[in-house]
């Protein structure tokens, strides 16, 4: 029974760096510890999360079958969840992931119309083709602010719902999409430095629709996503503030350092050949000669013991923005400081909320 | 290292129930790794809450109150849970139950939701309990909670949650031998009693419907909400988790920190005493009088409450029953939770007339 013994390094690493990642983000506690006990080799990781997920597929079936749909739309969403833990960083396997990714993006959606509030898939044009988001808003305000979230290296859209519903109890709408390299997106967009753009794009979507206020919008981005919040900031002057979470200054230097599975993640969703291809596309993202033109308020997060991207990465950053900024490192942090979620979570929502003026 | 069996007991017990019903899996994860001998436990978790309580406090000064009501939560929470089997150190137990109370009463105001605390008349002094009315219902119907040994009425948070999302308003309440109650008023195996005392409350309230009540309990509150439903023909629906159809006067097999809570709870100076008052608690004779309907949530891996009792409650039943045994469940199913916690919620909404969310 010593599963620890032969197992995989790779599984090592992604029990290692995310146990308390799966578990803040809904995954119960159980799932998490059942499943990467009975995995010892990385290949069974992805089926192993997706068993999991048809187990709470199940249970949705069966609520919904009783005309429970609350209920069913948190079953689907713990669904997608652990599909979306298999098929996170599996990009050896392709055929794999992908089949997984779909049993994600179908479990959310139908999830989405059932909860409270109810979620909403969108479709946002980007240069001729089309990047998903998952729209949802506060119950009883109309017009209100929105906060758009960026997922990052292996975090998808559908990772999103614990930061949606502290949001939404904020009075703030929120817009989670995958951007090029996530999700959605991986397979026909590469990653991109230059991921302005893609705000942009999200950007002009939200002030198509009558019921959001497109004059209050604020940004917010995980891990890579902490990059991609302020490079979008910087350049895309209608949001009005920005979160930024473990986000590194410079990918290069974290992506030299970086565990195997983050770098073939960031090969493969970088659609490079050769790890010398992708250190090419990591040089393009970086906030140096960019992070001054940040002129919005920003609320920066970093984990004091975070080995991934450690916290000088936050302390760049808010030295060198060109508005105000709350720098919060958090101690005793790990990555994203998903084991101290009660020490920003809900002091970034709060913090938003009152930049937006939002109106709980 | 060798941790102290008792600690041991209680980690090894308790840690789903701690995660799923509030505390932060690192918060769980570094408390029970830093207590060697029990006698740390209470002190170390107080010292977690009071991290939390200082959030709480930090966010109310910014004026950030849902999030000082999250923060109060988890702090009390954490008291509790320093408290909830310390019966080996009155004066520690004590004050970390009153930082509980005190923690979850401040935040009850700020909830989303709302709570209130409410003082129900009962044999000339009070019980205390925390009632949430779900937003937008008038005169909504109610489900009476019932604690069981160790648990109170501060550690209702996730299941009150559930019952206000589909409908329904929630009183959790200390009954004798639990929470505030338990220095005046010991265990009561006929825990019709009280429950008698709570819809007597419940009728004097104009904002709630004291046709509707339903009453739910957890471990011996498993136990507590069936022997109810069987003398107290206001309740129109029962839901009982893991709960004892009868219990022995032995304690054997059971971890020795369980022991003496019943022991204490019970107010009783040894173990002969303890065994009295546990052999009062049957439902033998008692549930063929339950005839409102009844859901039975069990686990089959439970090593406080088998789920024979389970079956034997189920067996005798006059009214409707659900009999959930979860496969690979432990007591109260804290590991599986989503296979009962929403569904019996559902359920219980529907028996009280509640429209299908």
């Amino acid at each position: 029974m010593n599963a620890t013994a032969g197992r995989d390094k790779r599984v090592e690493i992604a029990i290692h760096n995310w146990a308390p990642r799966f578990v803040s983000a809904g995954v119960p506690l159980v799932d998490f510890e059942e499943v990467t006990a009975e995995v010892t080799r990385w290949d069974d990781w992805c089926a192993a999360w997706s068993r999991r997920g048809a187990d709470h597929e199940a249970l949705g079936r069966e609520a919904l079958a009783q005309g429970y749909k609350l209920s069913a739309a948190g079953h689907y969403t713990r669904a997608a969840l652990c599909h979306h833990f298999g098929k996170f960083m599996f990009v050896h396997n392709l055929g794999e992931m992908r089949r997984a990714h779909e049993k994600v993006v179908e479990c959310r959606n139908i999830a989405l119309p059932m909860q409270d509030p109810p979620g909403e898939r969108v479709p946002i044009p980007y240069e001729g083709k089309t990047l998903y988001g998952i729209l949802r808003k506060p119950a009883g305000i109309g017009n209100p602010p929105v906060v758009m979230m960026c997922a990052g290296l292996d975090s998808t859209k559908e990772e999103f719902d614990v930061y949606e519903d502290i949001c939404l109890a904020r009075g703030l709408a929120t817009l989670a999409f995958d951007g090029p390299g996530q999700g959605e997106a991986e397979y026909d967009m590469p990653i991109r430095g230059d991921f302005e753009v893609a705000v942009k794009a999200v950007v002009d979507y939200i002030e198509t629709r009558k019921d959001l206020d497109a004059a209050r919008i604020a940004i917010m981005g995980i891990s890579l996503g902490g990059y991609y919040a302020p490079r979008g900031a910087a350049f895309e002057k209608r949001i009005k503030a920005c979160v930024s979470l473990s986000g590194p200054y410079s990918w290069l230097e974290i992506f030299e350092g970086r565990n195997e599975l983050s770098r073939e993640a960031f090969r493969v969703r970088s659609h490079s050949r050769t790890m010398d291809e992708a250190r090419e596309v990591a040089k393009t993202l970086t906030l140096q000669g960019v992070a001054g033109n940040i002129k919005c308020p920003v609320y920066i997060v970093a984990g004091e013991h975070d080995h991934l991207t450690p916290p000088e990465n936050a302390r760049r950053i808010a030295a060198e923005v060109g508005g105000a900024c709350e720098l919060n490192v958090v101690l005793g942090g790990n990555h994203v400081a998903n084991n101290r979620r009660y020490a920003y979570q809900t002091q970034a929502a709060d913090w938003m909320a009152r930049q937006l003026g939002a109106s709980r | 290292m060798a941790k102290d069996a008792r600690v041991e007991a209680a980690i090894s017990h308790w840690a789903p129930r701690f995660v799923v019903n509030g505390v932060p899996l690192t918060d769980f994860q570094e408390v029970t790794a830093g207590v060697e001998r029990w006698e740390d436990w209470c002190a170390a978790w107080s010292k977690r809450a009071a991290v939390h309580e200082a959030l709480g406090d930090k966010a109310y000064a910014d004026g950030s109150k849902l999030s000082a009501g999250e923060h109060w939560t988890c702090a009390a929470v954490c008291y509790h849970f320093g408290k909830f089997l310390f019966v080996n150190d009155m004066m520690q137990l004590k004050a970390a139950h009153t930082k509980a109370v005190e923690c979850r009463n401040k935040a009850l105001p700020l909830l989303d939701p709302p709570g209130e605390r409410v003082a129900i008349p009962y044999e000339g002094k009070h019980l205390y309990g925390n009632l949430r009315k779900p937003r937008g219902v008038a005169r909504p119907p109610v489900v009476v909670m019932c604690m069981g040994l160790d648990s109170a009425k501060e550690e209702m948070d996730d299941y009150e949650s559930r019952f206000l999302r589909r409908g329904v308003a929630t009183l959790a309440f200390d009954g004798p031998g639990q929470g505030e109650a338990e220095y005046d008023f010991p265990i009561c195996p006929e825990y019709e009693k009280p429950v008698q005392a709570v819809i007597d409350y419940l009728e004097t309230r104009g904002d709630a419907d004291a046709k509707r009540v339903g009453v739910w309990g957890v471990s011996l509150g498993g136990y507590y909400a069936p022997r109810a439903a069987a003398f107290e023909k206001r309740i129109r629906a029962c839901v009982a988790l893991s709960g004892a159809y009868e219990r022995s006067g032995s304690f054997e097999g059971r971890p020795i920190i369980n022991v003496e809570a019943f022991r204490v709870r019970s107010h009783s100076a040894n173990l002969d005493e303890a065994a009295k008052t546990a052999v009062r608690m049957t439902l033998k004779g008692a549930a063929q009088n339950i005839t409102c309907p009844i859901y039975i949530v069990a686990g089959t891996k439970d090593r406080l409450t088998s789920p024979r009792e389970a079956e034997k409650l189920a067996a005798e039943v006059k009214g409707p029953c659900v009999l959930s045994i979860i496969e690979g469940g432990n007591h109260v199913v804290n590991n599986y939770w989503y296979r009962y916690r929403d569904q019996t919620a559902d359920w219980m909404a529907t028996q009280l007339g509640v429209a299908k969310r």
